[in-house]
């Protein structure tokens, strides 16, 4: 194994293989910056230039690629507000926001190398879980996925502001979001739902439309309001010297990147939970981390925190989701479905042969995404203090291109008119919750988890009744969803009081 | 002024006659095949393998590329093809084999009529099974049929993962019970590895490796066929009543033009035979097939004619039949 190991590093670092990745991780770097244009899209169309490639050089290649895509793809978010891809949504709450604080620098930092602790953590994790993933996959059946997409949903909820009421709104986003995910033919009847006699709403809404709406559209709105650069009328002298700063604070929260990193694996792990979900979780991780109710607040305005989180989930998911591909050949999320064509193009089957016959392919993969990442992190590092002065571009410059950007990105999802109508209709909807204080990021985890949820739980109930209720991780499960909803009550009320006898 | 009138003329006439030659045709010219889904799947990567060898074999050597459009399980891009798309020979197109249920039974949105398409052909045909779990002790049909509430998971009606086995349910007395809803195919055998459900049903091309690895073994076939499974038997035979035979049949349909390629309606006759011809000659490149093969994709050429065959005979079913099937078979991906 230990040989395996090695000798999967080894077979990086051969010329033609150290080429390939190279070569992967610049376009990877390009699709990761423009939003709309996948890593999974990517995946699909280099997949005919692996023909003439051995094994080694394809993984090289595509993992390469796929691996900084989530890395690059936060820059564009903190940068411009656009997540730059649908892994990197989480990232715009709290990253733009300290981009129009000034510190877009401080924020690149902090997101690209909190990116890099995940993808290692993603990649060490990779290669730990290869004895135990059979059983530890296995045991995560439909009723076990059903409750964890409830947890997530509550979670999320709990976390998007205290008291009743922002409780209250945090679950009435959340199930919006859910009402969303119905839209489309349903799987169990084949009946059309809310589709309105359109034939583009047949498959349900698309993820890149809304939330490019829902985060873009009303940036933009607020930086034409403004009518200045989007680091505001502020002192541009702080701006580039933020990156060290930002790399710093990683450091300073090493062990909240770290589980967040580890939240990321767990759901990259868990086929079926899809790319979208990992960056919420760890998001609403990190502002559950904050102390006092003052510190929450200040989450969404730009606490560095918010920035972390999420940025090392979503890359620490690829090594998580590569587990499910590699071990049983069922893909954990719709990249890696693309990157089991590749599997097959190679002439390899995926299962308990890569455990064996392939192991040092195996290690090969978990290097391969090692060592791409630690290349960007590097690299990027070096000019992110000329890209943070972006932020200081007059509104009115910077305008046309960020709506060119998030129109293309919308469009490119389905190459159809409807991509840009829901575009401004979630656009339209986030410029009002956020004007009315109502949070977003329930809304779409709620719309992200809806499918999952609703066939999940149709599947339990059909196939075990509704004794599906009472297996053992079921009951962990709902037990935990209780006490998120209901912890935060508990807790703050006793912290407030406490404080209230010091002062 | 005469001489500019005649030259202009001419050059008019010139122009005029150019498409009747092959290789001025397509000479300098990019021909696009739609795809009816997004990059990645199993229509887009047909759609791609023959995109890189169609232009071996058209005269003018014209360049050919591939545009997805996803959506409404294909039948948005089988509407543009039919009455948006020009029909200029420079536009073909791919979409889900299921289109013709779709256009049967009348399904809201259907804007095409699969008979007047000009035909290209198929490019593969792909048998449907249904494969029970290795450590189950069914090893044939007639075990099978002892089974009481015998466990299917399946993608949703209107999939073969579904219909196939709902079928063999309603006519010919197995008692499975359909569990729908897993995401894709994928998702259904990684049910079966965890045990949540017995079986699974499906294109026989995406349950191979499974077959191949031990987790499941084929139990029933439909009358697509392919190599290693031409013993099993057909469900159309064993079907207890006509009724459920016909609908079996019908259902096969789809598998038979697994892999459908179509022109627009009204796309010039020259321009058809050079593009049939290209199609069927790129389906027996060497390269092609080779490529083919790496990435398990089974080439099988269907020529238009049969395919379209298979389409009129399907949509020629009197009423009375089609109120029937429209109960049992739904249109989905």
């Amino acid at each position: 194994m230990l040989d395996a190991f090695i000798d999967g590093l080894y077979v990086v670092f051969q010329w033609q293989t150290f080429l390939m990745m190279l070569l992967g991780i610049f376009l990877g770097f390009w699709v990761g910056l423009l939003p709309g244009l996948g890593g999974t899209t990517t995946l699909a169309l280099m997949l005919p230039f692996i023909y003439q490639m051995t094994p080694v050089e394809a993984f090289a290649f595509l993992l390469g690629m796929h691996s900084v895509v989530a890395t690059t793809g936060d820059i564009t978010s903190i940068l411009f507000g656009i997540p730059g891809e649908g892994t990197t949504a989480a990232t715009v709450l709290d990253g733009h926001a300290m981009a129009k604080k000034g510190e877009a620098g401080r924020a690149l930092g902090a997101a690209l190398m909190s990116s890099l602790i995940g993808a290692l953590i993603g990649a060490f994790a990779l290669a730990l879980a290869i004895p135990v993933v059979r059983p530890l996959v296995l045991s995560f059946g439909a009723p076990e996925l059903f409750m964890l997409a409830i947890v997530g949903i509550a979670f999320i909820s709990s976390l998007s502001g205290q008291g009743g009421r922002a409780l209250l709104r945090g679950i009435l986003a959340g199930l919006l979001g859910l009402l969303f995910a119905l839209v489309g033919q349903d799987p169990q009847a084949g009946v059309l739902r809310f589709t309105f006699g359109q034939l583009y709403l047949w498959n349900g809404l698309d993820l890149i439309p809304v939330l490019v709406g829902l985060f873009a559209i009303p940036e933009i709105i607020d930086l034409a309001v403004r009518g200045t650069s989007i680091a505001g009328e502020l002192p541009g002298e702080n701006l580039g010297r933020g990156v060290w700063v930002g790399v710093k604070d990683t450091f300073v929260h090493f062990w909240l990147t770290v589980r967040c990193s580890l939240v990321g694996t767990f759901i990259g792990i868990m086929p079926g939970l899809g790319g979208g979900v990992a960056q919420w979780i760890a998001y609403g991780h990190a502002v559950q981390s904050a102390r006092t109710s003052e510190e929450r607040t200040g989450f969404g305005k730009g606490d560095i925190r918010g920035v972390l989180g999420p940025g090392a989930a979503n890359n620490s998911k690829e090594g998580g989701s590569l587990i499910p591909t590699i071990a049983f050949g069922v893909p954990g999320s719709s990249s890696m479905a693309v990157l089991l064509g590749a599997f097959f193009l190679q002439g390899i089957m995926p299962g308990p042969d890569m455990l064996d016959k392939h192991l040092v392919l195996t290690f090969s993969m978990v290097w391969t995404m090692v060592v791409a990442n630690i290349i960007t992190v590097v690299i990027s590092l070096f000019f992110l203090n000329y890209l943070a002065k972006l932020t200081l571009i007059r509104g009115t410059v910077l305008i046309p291109f960020i709506l060119f950007l998030a129109f293309i990105g919308a469009y490119t999802s389905n190459n159809h008119l409807g991509d840009l109508l829901v575009l401004l209709a979630f656009g339209f909807l986030g410029y009002v919750m956020i004007r009315c204080g109502w949070p977003r990021s329930p809304l779409v985890l709620g719309f992200v988890l809806g499918r999952i949820a609703e066939n999940n739980f149709y599947i339990s109930t059909i196939r075990y009744g509704p004794s599906w209720a009472l297996r053992p991780l079921v009951l962990v499960l709902i037990a935990l969803t209780v006490i998120v909803l209901f912890f935060p009550f508990i807790r703050f009320k006793g912290r407030e009081l406490t404080g209230g006898e010091v002062s | 002024m005469k001489t500019s009138l005649i030259t202009f003329i001419s050059l008019v006439l010139f122009f005029a006659n150019a498409p009747s030659y092959g290789a001025s045709l397509y000479e300098g010219k990019t021909i696009t095949i739609i795809v009816g889904y997004k990059p990645g799947g199993g229509y887009d990567r047909y759609a791609r393998l023959i995109a890189k060898h169609l232009r071996k074999y058209i005269p003018g050597n014209p360049g050919v590329i591939v545009q997805n459009m996803p959506g409404a399980s294909s039948v948005i891009a089988a509407n543009h093809l039919f009455s948006v798309a020009k029909p200029d020979g420079l536009m073909i197109g791919t979409f889900n084999n299921a289109t013709v249920v779709a256009q049967l039974i009348k399904v809201e949105g259907v804007r095409f009529d699969l008979t007047k398409f000009a035909w290209l052909g198929s490019a593969a045909s792909d048998a449907v099974i249904l494969s029970v779990r290795s450590d189950l002790p069914y090893k044939t049909a007639d075990d099978l049929r002892k089974a009481k509430q015998f466990v299917i998971g399946t993608t949703g009606p209107g999939s073969s993962t579904h219909d196939f086995p709902a079928l063999l349910k309603e006519f010919a007395a197995f008692d499975f019970k359909l569990v729908p809803g897993y995401s894709s195919s994928a998702d259904v055998m990684l049910a079966v590895e965890r045990k949540e459900v017995d079986g699974r049903a499906g294109s026989y091309d995406s349950i191979k490796p499974f077959i191949d690895r031990g987790l499941v073994r084929p139990i029933i076939r439909n009358r697509t066929t392919a190599p290693g499974i031409e013993k099993l038997p057909v469900d159309e035979n064993l079907a207890t009543s006509q009724t459920g035979k016909l609908i079996m049949a019908v259902n096969a349909v789809p598998t038979q033009i697994y892999r459908p390629f179509v022109a627009p309606p009204g796309t010039a006759k020259d321009a058809i035979k050079i593009l049939r011809d290209a199609f069927a000659n790129a389906l027996k490149d060497k390269e092609l097939l080779a490529e083919a093969e790496k990435g398990k994709m089974t080439i099988d050429y269907v020529s238009p004619e049969d395919a379209l065959k298979v389409v009129a005979e399907v949509l020629g079913q009197p009423p009375d039949v089609v109120q029937v099937l429209a109960k049992y078979i739904k249109f989905g991906d």
